[in-house]
């Protein structure tokens, strides 16, 4: 069945969180990870790294979850950065154009390393 | 699921998220063997899942008694999904589609699913109900003659 979802939130040095994905994220699990998004960033985190490597399938509702954060995280003066897609999930921020807006990185330490030394 | 007359299987579905999962899995089955890439595929699967994302959530209130249908049927020149429902009509080819220049400007989010059918599928058909017929039909094509 294509519906499971996973989640776990890893704490960095220098305020960065790296939120690792597996499965299936639609609109019936979205919602999971806009909680954990908002958990991170009122914890205190300001530089968030998405970890896609087990990430199989997202629609617009994932999409939309970044969208959510990102102004927020920014104005801060963090960022949202994205790294280790499946060609298929990127083909989807691809199709509207996301990669103007955010970062992708194929690593996650890739990620890191550009969130500069104290990351 | 169900079959009609001609043997065309059905999905009836009840309208809430959790079944977006069941959604994809019928579809899936059915593009196996017709020569789409698997990008293509996931298009078609991603055109349909926001298709009722949409009616799920805007037309349906998540209101799992409420129901509506997913048929795939191919022939040599396409793929359609059709998508029946008797909710509210709501014609997804009069929406206004975001301009993405803007929306990344303005921080929207939210409202990419029909841009999202839009540019996966090559037509997209709205048959409100009426005129005899009691449910609305969106038919999703994707064109199969470049293949």
């Amino acid at each position: 069945m294509t519906k499971d979802f996973a989640l776990t939130t890893t704490s960095h040095p220098g305020d960065v969180c790296v939120i690792s994905l597996a499965g299936y994220l639609d609109a019936h699990t979205a919602s999971r990870l806009e909680e954990a998004m908002q958990t991170a960033i009122s914890g205190g985190c300001r530089k968030v790294i998405v970890d896609f490597a087990e990430l199989e399938y997202i629609s617009s509702a994932g999409l939309g979850v970044f969208m959510v954060f990102i102004e927020s995280v920014r104005s801060d003066g963090g960022d949202i950065k994205l790294a280790a897609m499946k060609a298929k999930v990127f083909t989807v921020f691809d199709l509207l154009g996301f990669p103007v807006l955010f970062e992708i990185y194929p690593t996650v330490p890739e990620a890191l390393e550009a969130f500069g030394p104290a990351a | 699921m169900t079959t009609a007359n001609n043997d065309i299987p059905i999905l009836t579905v009840s309208a809430t998220t959790e079944r977006l999962a069941d959604v994809r899995d019928f579809v899936r089955a059915r593009l196996v063997g017709l020569g789409f890439t698997e990008i293509e595929e996931q298009g078609i699967v991603l055109a349909v899942d926001e298709a009722c994302s949409n009616l799920i959530r805007h037309a349906f209130q998540n209101d799992a008694s409420k129901t509506f249908t997913v048929a795939v049927t191919a022939t040599d020149a396409d793929v359609r999904v059709e998508i029946r429902d008797m909710s509210p009509a709501f014609d997804p080819c009069c929406a206004g589609l975001p301009d993405m220049a803007a929306y990344f400007r303005d921080r929207r989010a939210g409202g990419l699913g029909i841009l999202i059918m839009t540019r996966v599928m090559d037509d997209i058909d709205y048959h409100p109900s009426g005129n005899g017929t009691p449910f609305n039909t969106l038919v999703l094509t994707k064109h199969r003659s470049a293949r």
